[in-house]
């Protein structure tokens, strides 16, 4: 509950601060637009060499990649901390969360929210909505509550992905090499996984879950198809519980491990 | 323990793993394989209780380790070995609601969000400290009055002045009303005016609601206003503990005394005069001389020579300031190691 008026409280300075710099806020939602829609762009140009992907039609994987934007939007306004080690670890700001009385993870998080990120999501909503209609698929009420769990468990992957990345800063001096890589990685996990090797395949599935972000729950929507991968696509929200408990442990972990900056 | 404890540290220690670089690209290519690790102890087994009210100053070189304390004692870093008890609470392991006791200002660092308005920086703070609407009011009407600053208040951050915004850091500090408030360098750059101002407030805040202050600083006209006690820390250890005056008689190694004369007075005349004496003679211009002398050598002893044998106008005696004090006992690093428990 006090978590959640702090929230509320972050927002309003977020919003104070920001929408004095109106052009900064609209180039942002731009940029972040403008980025997925030259992702799209690349699948489209993908199908017109060929007609399917591993079994996936083109409607498909654009649908995939549209579900992949909810959780992502989600992700991107709460989880913005992709600067975490640099401003938290290497300038120290990380001395000033420590002394407030909250947990610092939440207090890093809402220092950094980003809601423009969540512009993201509704586009992606949209293109889900059209793919849907394009495909002819059934819709019931229960689609849209099983939307909802899936696209939570799935930000919680990310959360879970993302929070342990930045721990890592605790632990290392400069881990600046595996942000880039993680960012690398998680795209492939748009992608039906069944057009990868099969190493890949285990890695975006179990390890680093990417695939449970995007084409497995997706597929839950979509036709059944040979090799089922709708069948885990229940396994995502345990899958966010699992993936965001182990992040927070090891954050947890490696805050007792801070060592400060300067004298 | 007839009095309640506000810090009480023992056997305090940490020590940091530092990467050694080797020199030379060879030398960092060789550390991309095989890093070298140096063990740095930058707090070395230290103790001392602070009771509950008490003004501390803690006073070192740079590097000495004095922030390093600091950040153990207000849960920011874990202590390698040794136990500490501030305010009833080992700070690491219940950060969260130890937290809520203290107020820590780093001078060099603000606490207080950039982009916005204090006044908002202070209503954050309200809410992540859970400091009701009334009780808020009635401390910020306060602390804005004692500090006056409430043409700042609808400023952002960015735009104070130095002075002004360590102002607003010590009344951010001070919001939820804690017991016992940590200064790293409160002072550092600031102006006279605003020094003495800071000064007053803490005094005035301790002798009126009893908050205990810990407070670490280079500047020892800090530590002459404001502190009963001083710890002073060279190398991670504890070199002293106790009043200042004691500091001062203890390490001092003498004073001067300055004469102005009615006429030219040659320094080989005023050397004959006390050649007896282990004094050393210095000549500020021709009608003025001064004259050092060690503790061992009696004021009137060396006085009267002089008043004896020279036409006096007028004479003043320096005793040796602070800074010099301290300055050399950084210097000799030594200092005696004489460890005294607490003198409260």
């Amino acid at each position: 509950m006090r978590y959640a008026t702090l929230f509320w409280e972050y927002i309003k300075n977020y919003a104070k601060t920001r929408l004095t710099y109106r052009a900064d806020f609209w180039i942002e939602v731009l940029s972040d637009l403008l980025f997925q829609g030259m992702n799209l762009i690349f699948i489209l140009i993908v199908f017109q060499h060929t007609p399917s992907l591993g079994g996936w039609s083109e409607a498909e994987v654009v649908f995939v990649y549209g579900f992949f934007m909810i959780p992502y939007g989600v992700f991107s306004t709460f989880f913005s901390i992709w600067n975490f080690s640099e401003r938290y670890i290497v300038k120290g700001e990380m001395d000033r969360v420590l002394t407030r009385p909250a947990h610092s993870l939440y207090q890093v998080l809402l220092e950094n929210v980003d809601p423009p990120s969540l512009i993201g999501s509704f586009v992606g909503a949209v293109i889900m909505a059209l793919c849907w209609t394009q495909l002819d698929l059934p819709f019931h009420v229960l689609d849209v509550l099983m939307l909802m769990l899936l696209v939570l468990g799935a930000v919680f992957i990310y959360a879970g992905l993302y929070t342990a990345l930045s721990a890592i800063s605790f632990y290392s001096d400069a881990p600046t090499g595996i942000v880039p890589l993680m960012y690398n990685i998680q795209n492939y996990g748009r992608y039906p996984v069944n057009i990868y090797n099969k190493m890949i395949r285990f890695v975006l599935t179990w390890l680093l879950p990417f695939a449970f972000v995007g084409v497995i729950p997706a597929s839950y929507f979509l036709e059944k198809k040979a090799d089922d991968l709708s069948q885990l696509a229940l396994l995502t929200p345990v899958m966010g519980v699992i993936v965001f408990t182990l992040g927070l442990l090891l954050w947890n972990h490696g805050v007792k491990r801070y060592r400060g900056a300067g004298s | 323990m007839n009095q309640m404890l506000a810090i009480d540290v023992k056997d305090l220690r940490k020590q940091f793993k530092v990467q050694k670089n080797r020199e030379g690209l060879s030398g960092a290519l060789k550390d991309l394989f095989k890093r070298e690790y140096n063990e740095v102890t930058a707090v070395k087994d230290i103790s001392f209780q602070i009771p509950q009210g008490e003004i501390c100053g803690y006073i070192g070189e740079n590097g000495a380790g004095k922030s390093t304390t600091i950040k153990m004692l207000t849960g920011i870093l874990v202590p390698t070995s040794g136990d500490i008890k501030v305010n009833g609470y080992v700070p690491y392991k219940d950060r969260e609601k130890f937290v809520n006791g203290i107020g820590v200002v780093f001078g060099q660092r603000s606490q207080l969000w950039w982009d916005i308005g204090v006044i908002e920086s202070f209503q954050l703070l309200r809410k992540v400290y859970r400091v009701s609407e009334q009780d808020f009011r009635k401390r910020l009407n306060e602390l804005v009055e004692r500090l006056q600053l409430s043409d700042l208040l609808n400023r952002p951050v960015r735009k104070l002045s130095l002075g002004q915004r360590m102002r607003c850091e010590l009344v951010a500090s001070l919001l939820h009303n804690p017991l016992i408030l940590f200064l790293d360098e409160p002072t550092i750059g600031l102006d006279i005016v605003v020094k003495t101002e800071i000064r007053d407030f803490l005094m005035q805040m301790n002798r009126e609601q009893g908050t205990t202050i810990l407070l670490t600083t280079h500047d020892l006209q800090d530590i002459e206003a404001l502190c009963s006690r001083v710890i002073m820390l060279d190398d991670g250890r504890i070199i002293y503990d106790g009043n200042l005056e004691e500091l001062k008689t203890r390490w001092s190694k003498g004073r001067e005394i300055q004469f102005q004369f009615a006429s030219q007075t040659p320094l080989a005349k005023l050397q004959q005069l006390t050649d007896t004496l282990d004094v050393t003679w210095t000549l500020e211009n021709e009608v003025t001389a001064k004259m050092w002398l060690p503790h061992a050598v009696s004021v009137s002893d060396a006085l009267a020579r002089v008043v004896g044998g020279a036409d006096i106008r007028d004479i003043k005696i320096i005793e040796t300031n602070t800074d010099d004090i301290v300055r050399g006992i950084y210097q000799t690093g030594s200092a005696a190691t004489s460890k005294e428990t607490a003198t409260s």
